[in-house]
C-alpha cells in the first residue's frame, strides 16, 4: 500500500468529520492519555476548549448537542438520515424492511420492547419506547462517535444517555462510575476512532467479540498479522479509512453488502455511488501484481472468489473467542437459594449465564463459504415458520450469477423463542425494571407476552425453543499476504471449499473422461515398456 | 545367490519405504476430539488430576502455547496447547539407571491439543506402548499408555474445567510432593 492511498483516505476522512464537529481536537491514541496530549497532537485547526458554546456545564447529552448544532448547523439533520440513527433499511431488491429495528438475530434477539437498553448503541438519546421522537435535533448524541477522551459511556439501561449521577457498573460489581464530565468531552470532541465505532462494533451482541467473529477490541491494537491494514505499527488504519463517510452517511452496510464490484479501484472522493469500503476500491481487479503465471492465475480467481475468503483464513484471530452457539433455552436455572448462576467456560468467558442460556466460543474459527451476490433475506418477525431449523437470512447468489462471488461468512447457531401458536419467531422483553423482563423474573410468559405485542402481535401462549442459523460476513480481520489460503487449501478432497457447488475446482474434483484417458496413456506406457523390454529380452537370448 | 542377495536388497529397502512412510502414524497417536482447544486441553488436565491418575504419581508440569511466542514473532498460527504431565512412579526408575536416563529426554509427558485447517480439534500424543518396546522398557511404558487412554476419556456429562495455567517446570501444584518432573 503506498503513501498516497494511506494518507488520502485520512484526508477526506478528517474532512468529513469536520463537516459535523469543526475539526478534530485529538488525535485518536489520546484516548486514554487526556486532553492536553491529546491537543499536542492534533492535526485539526480548531480548539474546542476555546470555543464559548463549550464553556458551561451541561446537564445532559441533548444540552451538547444544542452547543453543537450551533455551529455545525446541519449535522443532526444529516445524522437522521443515517441508519445508525433510523436503524431502519429498505432493501431496494426484497423490499424487505430491515435495520436494527426490524431484523430478529439469534442472540438477545429483538431491539422491540428493549429500547431502553439497546439503545446504548443508538446515536442519540432518550429512546425508550415507541413515542421517541426520531425528528428532534437535540436528541442526536454528537459524542458517541466523535469522544476522543475515552471516558464517555452510554450506559445500556438509561436510554442512550450516559451516566448523569454517580452509579454502579455493572450492576452489582462494588464499581461506581463517576458522573460523565460532558463539559471536558464536548471540548475534547474529534474524529471518529477505533474506539468510538468499536464501542458498539466491538461489544454487539453482549460482549465483547460476541456478534460479528472478526471484529472485537483487538483490533484497538491489532499487530500486522491480525489486521494488515489496521496494523497500529504499520498501515495503522482506523474504521474510517475504509468506511468514508458523506454527509455522516457511512459506507457499507452487513443489509446489502457489495459481494462483487469490477469496476477497478474507485479514486477517493469521486461520488459516482460505488461503494468504497470494498478490498477492490482500492486494490482494482487485478490486485495480486507481477506478470508470472500464479499471480495471472490467482487473479483470474476474482471473478469467482471474494478477496476475504483467501485472505481471511481464520476469523477471531485476536486472544478473544468469538461466540458461535447461544442456546436461550436452557436459560433460567437458578442456585438453590433461586439466585442468579453463571458458569465460566474453559477459555474463561460465560458458558451459562441464568439470564441468557448456554454458550460456546471458539478462536481461529474457519469460515462456513458460501456462493454471495450481496442480497441477504431476512426472515422477519410474523413472517410464518416452521418449527425446524430456521434461517435467520440467508445469503442469496449462486455459481451462475455473474455478481456472486464465494464468501466467507460466520454461521451463528442459537436455539431461540418460538411463538407455536402464531408459527413465528417470538420477540420476548428481555431486560428493564418492570416485571415483565425475562432478565428480572425468568418469566417466558410474561416476556413474550410484553414482547409479541410490542412488535403488534399476540402472544399465542404456548411456546417452544426453536434452532435457528444467522450467517454474518467476514470481512474484517485482513491477513498478511503471506498468511493467506495456499492453493492446497481448497484445492484438494475435504478442502475449505468441500460444500461449494457449481464451479470445477481441480484438486477436489474429478472428471471421469479425463482420469480415464490419463489411466489409459499410464497403462499402455507400462505395457509399451514391458513389451519393449521382453522384446530385447527374448532377442538377446538369440544373439 | 544374485537372486538371493537381491531379494534380500529389495526386501530392506520395501522395509525402509514402509517404516518411512508410516513412522509417524507409528510414533504419534492422534485422535480428534468433541471440544474446542482449550476445552480439551481443560478437561485432559482435569482428567490427569483425578485421585486414580494422583495415585499413579501424575502432576501437571507445564501449559505452553507455542503459538504465542510465533505470533509476537509476527507469524499467524493455528491454536496448539501442550500439557505437561509426568509421574515419579514412572520417571523416577528410569532415572535412577545409568542406561535408561537418556529417557528423561522424553519427560515430561507432553500432549499436544491442536486446531487443523478442517476446524476440528485434535489431540497427539506419543505412542508410549511403542517406545516402550523399541527401547526395552515396556514395563513402564506400557503403564504409561494405559495412563494415557485415561488422560483421553471424557465425560460430556462433566462441566468444562477451567484451564489451568501451570508455568512450565512448576511441577502443577504437584511438584515435589505430588509429583512431577
Amino acid at each position: 500500500m503506498n503513501k498516497g492511498i494511506k494518507t488520502l483516505p485520512k484526508m477526506l476522512l478528517i474532512g468529513a468529520c469536520l463537516l459535523f464537529a469543526g475539526g478534530a481536537s485529538a488525535a485518536t491514541d489520546a484516548a486514554s492519555t487526556g486532553e492536553d496530549t491529546a491537543r499536542s497532537k492534533s492535526e485539526s485547526t480548531a480548539d474546542h476548549s476555546k470555543f464559548e458554546e463549550l464553556n458551561k456545564d451541561f446537564e445532559s447529552g441533548p444540552e451538547v448537542t444544542e452547543a453543537c448544532l450551533e455551529c455545525h448547523t446541519e449535522a443532526a439533520e444529516q445524522v437522521q438520515h443515517t441508519k445508525h440513527w433510523t436503524w431502519e433499511y429498505l432493501n431496494p431488491v426484497t423490499q424487505q424492511k430491515l435495520g436494527k429495528k426490524n431484523v430478529v438475530n439469534n442472540f438477545c434477539t429483538s431491539v422491540t420492547s428493549n429500547q431502553t437498553f439497546c439503545s446504548a448503541c443508538h446515536v442519540g438519546y432518550g429512546w425508550s419506547d415507541d413515542s421517541f421522537d426520531f425528528t428532534s435535533e437535540k436528541n442526536v448524541d454528537c459524542l458517541a462517535c466523535h469522544d476522543t477522551t475515552g471516558k464517555y459511556k452510554k450506559i445500556p439501561g438509561l436510554s442512550g444517555h450516559p451516566n448523569y449521577d454517580t452509579m454502579e457498573w455493572p450492576p452489582h460489581s462494588g464499581n461506581f462510575r463517576e458522573p460523565t464530565d460532558l463539559t471536558k468531552i464536548a471540548q475534547n470532541v474529534g474524529k471518529t476512532s477505533r474506539q468510538t465505532c468499536g464501542n458498539c462494533h466491538f461489544y454487539g451482541g453482549g460482549g465483547d467479540a460476541v456478534k460479528h467473529g472478526d471484529l472485537d477490541s483487538s483490533l484497538l491494537e491489532p499487530t500486522r498479522y491480525l489486521d494488515v491494514h489496521m496494523d497500529a505499527e504499520g498501515l495503522d488504519f482506523t474504521c474510517g479509512s475504509c468506511h468514508l463517510s458523506d454527509s455522516h452517511e457511512v459506507s457499507g452496510s452487513r443489509y446489502a453488502p457489495t459481494a462483487s464490484d469490477d469496476n477497478g479501484a474507485l479514486i477517493r472522493g469521486k461520488k459516482d455511488g460505488r461503494n468504497p469500503t470494498t478490498c477492490v476500491a482500492c486494490h482494482g481487479n487485478e490486485p495480486h501484481p507481477g506478470t508470472t503465471v500464479s499471480t495471472a492465475k490467482l487473479n483470474a480467481h476474482t471473478d469467482k472468489v471474494a478477496c476475504q475468503t483467501c485472505h481471511i483464513p481464520e476469523y477471531a484471530r485476536g486472544p478473544i473467542a468469538t461466540k458461535m452457539t447461544w442456546d436461550w433455552s436452557t436459560a433460567g436455572r437458578l442456585d438453590e437459594q433461586g439466585k442468579r448462576i453463571r458458569i465460566k467456560g474453559s477459555e474463561g468467558r460465560d458458558s451459562y449465564d441464568s439470564k441468557k442460556g448456554t454458550f460456546t466460543y471458539e478462536r481461529f474459527v474457519i469460515p462456513e463459504y458460501t456462493w454471495f451476490n450481496g442480497n441477504v433475506k431476512f426472515t422477519l418477525f410474523g413472517e410464518k415458520v416452521t418449527e425446524d431449523k430456521v434461517k435467520i437470512n440467508e445469503f442469496l447468489g449462486g455459481p451462475d450469477d455473474p455478481d456472486s462471488r464465494i464468501w466467507p461468512t460466520k454461521v451463528f447457531r442459537g436455539k431461540q423463542p418460538y411463538d407455536v401458536g402464531n408459527e413465528t419467531l417470538a420477540v420476548f422483553h428481555t431486560a428493564g425494571k418492570d416485571d415483565s423482563a425475562y432478565w428480572n423474573t425468568y418469566d417466558w410468559d410474561k416476556a413474550l407476552s410484553w414482547g409479541m405485542e410490542a412488535q403488534g402481535l399476540e402472544y399465542s401462549g404456548e411456546m417452544k425453543f426453536v434452532e435457528t442459523e444467522m450467517s454474518w460476513p467476514i470481512t474484517h480481520m485482513v491477513a498478511p499476504k503471506e498468511d493467506a489460503l495456499t492453493c492446497a487449501q481448497c484445492h484438494r478432497e475435504n478442502g475449505r471449499l468441500q460444500n461449494i457447488s457449481g464451479v470445477h475446482m481441480p484438486g477436489r474434483d474429478n472428471t471421469p473422461m479425463v482420469d480415464t484417458i490419463g489411466w489409459t496413456l499410464a497403462l499402455l506406457t507400462l505395457l509399451g515398456v514391458l513389451f519393449h523390454g521382453a522384446l530385447r529380452f527374448i532377442m538377446s537370448k538369440k544373439d | 545367490m544374485l537372486k538371493v542377495i537381491t531379494g534380500f536388497f529389495i526386501a530392506i529397502i520395501l522395509v525402509a519405504v514402509v517404516a518411512l512412510t508410516s513412522a509417524q502414524a507409528l510414533m504419534f497417536n492422534i485422535t480428534p476430539s468433541p471440544y474446542g482447544v482449550e476445552e480439551t486441553a481443560a478437561r485432559i488436565q482435569a482428567n490427569i488430576q483425578k485421585p486414580n491418575m494422583k495415585a499413579n504419581g501424575w502432576s501437571l508440569s507445564g501449559l505452553r502455547d507455542p503459538g504465542k511466542a510465533v505470533a509476537a514473532a509476527g507469524g499467524n498460527v493455528m491454536p496448539v496447547l501442550l500439557i505437561e504431565a509426568c509421574s515419579t512412579k514412572y520417571s523416577g526408575p528410569l532415572l535412577k539407571a545409568d542406561d535408561t536416563r537418556i529417557f528423561s529426554i522424553l519427560m515430561p509427558c507432553t500432549i499436544t491439543v491442536f486446531k487443523n485447517d478442517d476446524g476440528k480439534t485434535y489431540i497427539g500424543t506419543m505412542n508410549a506402548g511403542l517406545m516402550g518396546k523399541l527401547f526395552g522398557v515396556s514395563d513402564i511404558m506400557d503403564k504409561v499408555a494405559a495412563d494415557q487412554k485415561v488422560f483421553l476419556s471424557f465425560d460430556p456429562d462433566e462441566a468444562a474445567p477451567p484451564l489451568i495455567k501451570v508455568q512450565p517446570g512448576g511441577g502443577g501444584g504437584g511438584g515435589a510432593a505430588g509429583g512431577g518432573c
